[in-house]
């Protein structure tokens, strides 16, 4: 493990909508806001930001102060995406485990609070994304470096139904890599896991 | 390793030590070391603002609610808690951007901010929710691209902005691009321009007659012109000072009708003397150079800055640029190829009438892209440098239209050139059209938002892009911009249909509103401001908008424009069409009138702060304060209109606006019922002698109680005409009583009279 990767505290996990369970974003946006005023979902919450009228990247942010929040349309995949903004304690493994858990319970709650509107995520894959260009910089050594964590990470949420950690497809911005399983599970029991 | 490190080579020494020193500020402050009022005001200087919300605390709709941060006792200025996110405005002169640069925005955005870029109406780049101990690797990244925050806020010369199609324009006299390059490098950090009352805004224009420079809207503007002396043509600008928007917007005054290029820098510098030495410091409400223009009048101003002039030592950086200027030109990546005539992409026919423009350079056009609100996301960001390096190379800019233009494009390209933009999500056509309409920040992050300018623009823009709202060819070129408060930040005096946010109570509820101004110019670099027409709840503004453009259909004349119709048709007939539309229905009836849009909770104003607009902090006071003033230039504008009544309550507002300002200094919750001002004010203010001028004691406080107690029976444009004037006098007494105040003169008085 490089010390450098191994430092990494700028990173996120996203989980993707159903195929046709993908409801109007701007039903988020009062959600959002509901989940402010309840204290719904982990860290301290401070704003909404309404991108709707963006076709690409956040579309309703809920802005946070550990980390943001985002119903994210990022190359036409929309989901629910969240990343830490400030460092988080343990190991990089442990840190992953804590987004996993941050994020999989926020997105439990919102197909619960969404389900008029029909909101449903996927529990066969979770995307990973360094976003650190300094300690973590879009090259194949990188990749190799983040691989063992991941990797950890995978089996934890998805057993021995994970697949390998890829090779990224692209790497022009920063390191995204699609952590998937074959059967895939409920939201719920990947969160259990972690 | 670190930034720090890793950009060690690639950073120009000079900006990398500032932000060295700016570290070091950071980590002083952290430990208390720094007075935080300094600290704030050194973190402004380098474009790192203050976000709503940063005071702690947020109205979540049911309630004010604390924002517990970690670090919430410490903070980076007055009532800013340091580990709240802020703004970070970065400074891009003339709008011109590179790819790497873009690359470089797009990465920052990702890793520091919300993943979103945003384009100002002053050619800038804002990334919001930034927080402070990541804003020092921040400025190190944009350093190695060439790029500074430094001087993007404070009381310092701000962004100097340009024409986007500057060296590409057909009607220009010539490409201002080097001169204006060469002001923003010359008064960067210079000794003569960091002793300011109030910010100083700079715009070049290549010609009189369009709107791409805003000329007329800035503190100084520049306007290419060229004379022939013992028979040789000279270059020069025509050069205007003392404009500006704000709560009463001001048009630039003519100081000279041929500055010779020579002459720029040094006549920038004796402006930049004369305003540190002679414009107000202590009250900046009145600390624009516009008020020092009006206040010495033109000449006397004139012949300040020719003496100052006279008296700088020379400076080679005057004509340093002037040699490479007379050659400059842009080199374009790809061969001029004219269009084919081949199929095009379907979209890309609609998108060519809207957003291309041919340049007086046969075979090249600008393409405009299209960014609803000015934002695109870090990813848009970073394809569109992809898309700018396949077909232009460095000669990308952004514009007072908060869009983003490639020039140099080779016509034979724009069929593919659209294709890889729809591809990214950006191949909307409608620039410069209804459908394109500006905002500023309002709500969503500015303290000093009242209303969502930039809900109400999403909403607009998203209206007139369904087909069955379509506008009119007669209307498709009519511009809207929108404002969150009466500080203009989104330009609305310019524009056809303008519009400010503005709050009004109704059964003790407050209600989101936009006041109308209708028929802004925003040719002859916005050549004229609009005229406003009345508050109209903000969920009833689309109607409005319909109303008036379908009017304008319906009524013009032939060749009629939209300023030439609101001025034929008058206020009073277009503000009769809307009132209807002015009246609030009950909460009962209707609850979504009582939250903004975008925004369910249920609308306060419980959540504006001290703002960090315009440099220092501004108070609630002054918030009040430039709103009264506005209304008394309304008082003003109705008078000369020949409507006496209007003027008088216009008037009579203002003053009361005023004393409600003061009142705020000892008692927030003050409403806005016009006897309880009157009585509050008259306790707190006038028998404890606070508002007593030195000389005429009590008597501009008599003028809003006579008016209070007894309203004319009977107007007459004279009678309206002295209140106007009184109204005017108390203002300045409310300012300078201001004043007084925040230099701690009464303080001890202030504190006598208990809160209630
Ligand atoms: S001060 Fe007013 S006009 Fe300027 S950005 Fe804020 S809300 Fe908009």
């Amino acid at each position: 493990m490089s010390p450098s990767v191994d430092n990494l505290q700028r990173c996120g996990l996203k989980v993707f909508f159903a195929p046709g369970a993908e409801p109007d974003v701007r039903a988020f946006i009062p959600i959002f806001h509901r989940w402010i005023q309840t204290s719904a979902v982990d860290g301290l919450l401070i704003d909404v930001a309404d991108y709707t009228h963006l076709t690409d990247g956040p579309a309703v942010l809920l802005a946070g102060h550990e980390g943001n929040y985002a119903i994210d349309r990022t190359e036409g995949r929309p989901g629910l995406y969240y990343y830490r903004k400030q460092p988080a304690a343990g190991a990089l493994v442990d840190r992953l485990a804590l987004i996993g858990r941050t994020l999989l319970a926020a997105a439990v709650r919102l197909e619960s609070d969404a389900a008029s509107e029909g909101c449903r995520f996927r529990g066969n894959e979770v995307q990973f994304v360094a976003n650190d260009r300094l300690l973590a910089p879009p090259a194949p050594a990188t990749v190799a470096a983040l691989r063992p964590d991941l990797t950890a990470f995978l089996r934890t949420l998805f057993r021995d139904d994970a697949e390998d950690v890829p090779e990224p497809t692209e790497m022009r911005d920063r390191i995204r890599l699609s952590l998937r399983s074959r059967r895939g599970a409920s939201l719920s029991e990947l969160l259990e896991r972690l | 390793m670190t930034w720090k490190q890793q950009l060690a080579d690639s950073m120009p020494a000079e900006l990398a030590a500032e932000i060295e020193t700016f570290e070091s500020q950071i980590a002083l402050r952290s430990q208390g070391k720094i007075d935080e009022k300094v600290f704030a005001e050194t973190r402004l200087r380098r474009g790192v603002y203050g976000q709503r919300y940063d005071n702690g605390r947020r109205n979540d709709g049911t309630g004010t609610r604390p924002l517990a941060y970690p670090a919430d006792r410490m903070t980076k200025g007055p009532e800013t808690v340091w580990d709240a996110p802020g703004m970070v405005r970065i400074k891009i002169p003339f709008g011109g951007l590179n790819p790497d640069q873009m690359d470089t925005l797009a990465d920052l955005a990702e890793e520091y901010s919300d993943e979103v870029c945003h384009i100002t109406t002053r050619q800038d780049v804002q990334l919001h929710f930034v927080h402070i101990d990541d804003t020092p690797d921040l400025m190190r990244r944009l350093a190695a691209v060439g790029i500074t925050t430094r001087e993007a806020c404070g009381n310092t010369v701000r962004n100097v902005t340009a024409c986007p199609l500057a060296g590409v324009c057909r009607d220009e006299t010539f490409d201002v691009t080097p001169h204006a390059h060469a002001c923003m490098r010359f008064l960067l950090g210079h000794p003569d321009s960091q002793d300011f009352g109030r910010k100083f805004k700079v715009a070049f224009s290549g010609c009189g007659e369009h709107a791409c420079g805003l000329v007329s809207m800035h503190d100084l503007g520049l306007v290419a012109a060229t004379r022939t002396v013992d028979g040789q043509l000279r270059r020069g600008f025509v050069t205007y000072v003392g404009g500006g928007l704000g709560a009463v917007p001001h048009q630039a005054k003519l100081l000279d009708e041929f500055l010779p290029e020579e002459e720029l820098l040094p006549l920038a510098q004796a402006i930049a003397r004369v305003f540190a030495r002679l414009g107000e410091k202590k009250n900046r409400a009145r600390a624009r150079i516009k008020f020092l223009v009006a206040q010495l009048g033109l000449d006397e101003f004139k012949r300040l800055v020719l003496e100052e002039r006279a008296k700088l030592a020379d400076d080679p950086r005057w004509r340093a640029h002037l040699a490479a200027a007379a050659t400059y030109g842009e080199q374009p990546l790809k061969p001029a190829a004219a269009l084919n005539g081949g199929a095009v992409p379907a979209g890309c026919a609609d998108w060519m009438r809207t957003n291309v423009y041919r340049q007086r350079q046969a075979g090249y056009a600008v393409a405009t892209v299209t960014l609803p609100l000015g934002d695109l996301s870090a990813r848009q960001m970073r394809e569109l440098a992809a898309i700018a390096r396949r077909y232009v190379g460095d000669t990308v800019r952004t514009t007072v239209e908060q869009n983003i233009v490639l020039r140099w494009v080779s016509e034979a390209d724009l069929p593919d050139l659209y294709r890889d933009l729809a591809a990214a999500g950006l191949g909307e056509s409608g620039a410069g059209t209804l459908s394109d309409v500006t905002a500023c920040p309002g709500t969503d992050t500015c303290k000093l938002g009242i209303a969502s300018s930039r809900g109400l623009a999403a909403e607009l823009r998203a209206r007139s892009s369904t087909p069955d709202g379509r506008p009119h060819d007669a209307v498709a070129g009519l511009r809207i911009k929108t404002s969150g408060c009466f500080n203009s930040c989104g330009q609305h005096h310019v524009a056809d249909l303008g519009f400010y946010g503005v709050s009004r109570t109704v059964d003790g509820y407050t209600v989101p509103h936009f006041q109308v101004v209708l028929g802004g110019q925003w040719t002859a670099n916005a050549g004229a401001y609009g005229l406003a027409i009345g508050a109209v709840p903000s969920k009833r503004i689309p109607e409005a908008v319909q109303r008036i453009t379908e009017k304008f259909v319906a009524e013009r004349q032939p060749d009629e424009t939209f300023q030439a119709f609101t001025r034929r048709v008058g206020k009073r007939a277009l503000k009769e069409m809307l009132t209807d539309l002015m009246q609030v229905p009950s909460h009962a009836e209707r609850p979504e009138f009582y939250s903004d849009w975008g925004d369910p909770r249920e609308f306060t104003l419980g959540d504006m702060g001290v703002g960090e607009c315009a440099g220092e902090v501004v108070s609630l006071t002054e918030f009040d304060l430039a709103a009264a003033e506005a209304q008394v230039f309304e008082a003003q504008l109705e008078l000369e209109d020949g409507r006496p009544e209007e003027a008088d309550r216009l008037a009579y507002d203002g003053m009361l606006l005023a004393a409600r300002g003061l009142i705020k200094t000892e008692l927030v919750d003050i409403s806005d019922d016009p006897d309880r001002i009157v009585a509050e004010f008259r306790a707190r203010f006038f028998d404890t002698k606070l508002f007593f001028d030195k000389y005429a004691g009590g008597k501009f406080a008599m003028y809003l109680f006579r008016r209070h107690e007894a309203a004319p029976r009977q107007q007459t444009p004279e009678r309206a005409r002295q209140l106007v004037e009184e109204a005017q006098l108390f203002l300045e007494a409310s300012h300078a009583c201001q004043a007084r105040l925040a230099a701690g003169e009464t303080g001890a008085a202030a504190q006598q009279v208990p809160a209630r």
